[in-house]
């Protein structure tokens, strides 16, 4: 179970404003890349660890989070080194959906009422093996898709790169 | 039940039989692209995985197009670090400024995409490669580093949507205007999302390779997992001179399943633009007739291949660039470059006062040459309109066709090409 405080976010995020075009070049390490992350997302989050200074855990956010197609995954580098430890969203945009799971943050799929159904600093318990997402703020419960066994494997694997190490150390297989 | 042809791409590289939709395999990789700003990433990541040789030498395809030619000593620095990078892994296929041009166009135009098979790239344009009847799909840093070490990727079967596209193309109506036309049409509402879009039909028959491009190319911005057109003669004739390789025509089955089928007839299809800010929202080009811009740009892996910049140059033919717009054409690779000039199209264009710069993203991701300013009003035929995606977050986009922008530019202000007197 994880706990902590969520932040809402505005429908359409894009990865774009998660991560300016100015970093795009920086090096993937989640500490520099969290320092502005979301900085085009609100003009608040616009100076160094704004986004992370807050302290929250959780991101809840409604359609195409993560979208307008960038493949970077500064994107998500980013969230984590701000502390973020899932993002529940409506829809996600696939590059990222695909990079979250390669890093083994949960991006889960959640209720279509969870966006309208949370504030910013509203306390969530995630329940990641019943796939139950409580606010305890408001008292509240949602429920999310269920995640497939691979992007779980993968998660505890902590990530598709120390999975595939694995496996190519022991000489199993990638199937 | 049938498959789709992007089911049986993905049976067949996962040795399969069947695939179905929701079902995660681990396919082969025919190549995998990656690029100068993330390559070296890729490459340390690859390393980071106990391994020094990547699995294929020929089909790990590098390419300089974001960066080059360096307009600051911290581009130039890192393309020292990738071209250091590339050299030690004796990668076959390296695209570097000289040879240079827009990775998926590099891709596609020399072959290292092949039909029925599946390509990756570092880039979200990667979705161009299904214009040859490939999947095309764009991964981040981490699954490139997977694919450079096993020639291999994961992926979950994708639903599938049909377009069939009937009816003739207009004259000055282009590809980009059908991509944009479906845009405003779905709207982005996550009905897409993760599918691969099949188009089909007499008008997808009737369209160029380049239209092809510019048509898969955009499904990445629907939310689509990739776009393919089934390989036919189009594709044989464009492949026929860039591959030895052996391929086969492969096609979905008549009884495939579908989630949605869309049927469009292009035959009245208008000029269509994007307003700035959100790529659905969409108008034709009546409603935007005499709106003023000061920058115009046609180039990208969207829109700036060798038909893009024949239209131009049989717009502006013996005509001038408006004297309050700044027109610039990015040619997508050094290539195209050449057989425009050849064409003589270049001559035609600079003559009109477009000023012609060497293969590059050029200012279509904000990093490179042609960035938009303050206050700045773009007319492009690049792919993406959000704020600052070409600069400054105080600029404004309208995406549209290159004729459109070419016809614009002639008269400083927003026109329909098909009433333009050429």
């Amino acid at each position: 179970m994880i706990k902590g405080t969520c932040w809402v976010a505005d429908d359409y995020v894009m990865a774009y404003d998660i991560i300016v075009s100015e970093y795009w070049t920086s090096a993937i390490d989640p500490i520099e890349n969290s320092k502005m992350v979301m900085a085009g997302v609100k003009e608040e989050f616009n100076k160094e660890n704004a986004f992370k200074d807050r302290g929250h855990t959780f991101i809840v956010a409604n359609h195409n989070f993560a979208g307008g197609g960038k493949s970077i995954e500064h994107v998500i580098t980013g969230l984590m080194g701000a502390g973020i430890q899932a993002v529940f969203a409506t829809s996600f945009a696939r590059l990222q959906f695909r990079n979250a799971i390669n890093y083994g943050l949960p991006f889960i799929t959640s209720d279509d009422n969870m966006h309208v159904g949370c504030e910013t600093g509203d306390e969530l318990e995630y329940h990641a093996d019943k796939g139950i997402i409580k606010n305890i703020t408001k008292g509240t419960e949602f429920t999310s898709v269920p995640v497939a066994p691979f992007v779980s494997e993968v998660s505890e694997a902590g990530g598709l790169m120390n999975f595939v190490r694995e496996k190519l150390a022991k000489g199993q297989p990638i199937e | 039940m049938g498959m789709t042809i992007t089911e049986k791409i993905m049976a067949r590289s996962s040795g399969r039989d069947k695939v179905i939709p929701g079902e995660l395999v681990w396919t082969d990789i025919n190549s995998v692209m990656t690029m100068d700003f993330l390559g070296k990433q890729c490459f340390d990541k690859f390393r980071s995985l106990g391994k020094t040789e990547v699995f294929d030498k020929n089909k790990v395809i590098c390419v300089s197009d974001h960066l080059v030619p360096p307009p600051t000593q911290k581009f130039a620095n890192m393309l020292n670090e990738w071209r250091e990078v590339v050299k030690q892994h004796d990668i076959t296929n390296f695209y570097d400024l000289g040879r240079q041009g827009i990775a998926h166009q590099i891709m596609v135009e020399q072959g290292h995409v092949l039909p029925g098979t599946i390509s990756i790239g570092t880039d979200s344009h990667a979705n161009t490669y299904g214009a040859v009847g490939a999947v095309g799909n764009a991964i981040g840093v981490t699954d490139a580093a997977v694919a450079m070490a096993t020639g291999k990727a994961w992926f979950r079967i994708p639903k599938a949507v049909k377009f069939n596209i009937t009816g003739k193309w207009q004259p000055w109506v282009m590809a980009k205007d059908l991509s944009l036309h479906i845009m405003g049409m779905v709207h982005w509402n996550g009905h897409l999302l993760y599918k691969t879009l099949e188009f089909t039909g007499p008008a997808i028959s009737s369209l160029s390779m380049a239209g092809r491009m510019t048509l898969c190319n955009m499904t990445v911005d629907l939310g689509a997992k990739n776009g393919i057109v089934a390989p036919d003669v189009v594709t044989e004739r464009y492949l026929r001179r860039r591959t030895t390789d052996e391929w086969d025509f492969l096609n979905s089955d008549e009884d495939a399943e579908y989630d949605m089928v869309y049927d469009i007839d292009i035959s009245d299809l208008a000029p269509t633009i994007a307003l700035p800010g959100k790529l659905d929202d969409t108008v034709t080009v009546d409603k935007l007739i005499g709106k003023k811009f000061n920058k115009a740009f046609v180039g990208t892996c969207t829109n700036g291949r060798l038909e893009d910049i024949a239209i131009m140059a049989e717009i502006m033919k013996d005509k001038q660039v408006h004297r309050d717009v700044n027109m610039i054409l990015v040619p997508a690779s050094q290539t195209v470059y050449l057989e425009a000039l050849q064409a003589g199209h270049l001559e035609t264009l600079i003559k009109a006062g477009v000023a012609i710069d060497t293969p590059s993203c050029a200012s279509c991701a904000g990093l490179h040459t042609g960035v938009a300013g303050d206050g700045d009003i773009v007319l492009s035929a690049g792919n993406r309109n959000m704020t600052g995606r070409m600069g400054s977050r105080l600029a404004q986009v309208y995406l549209t066709s290159p004729s459109v922008v070419a016809a614009s530019a002639i008269r400083g202000e927003i026109t329909d090409p098909r009433t333009f007197d050429i």
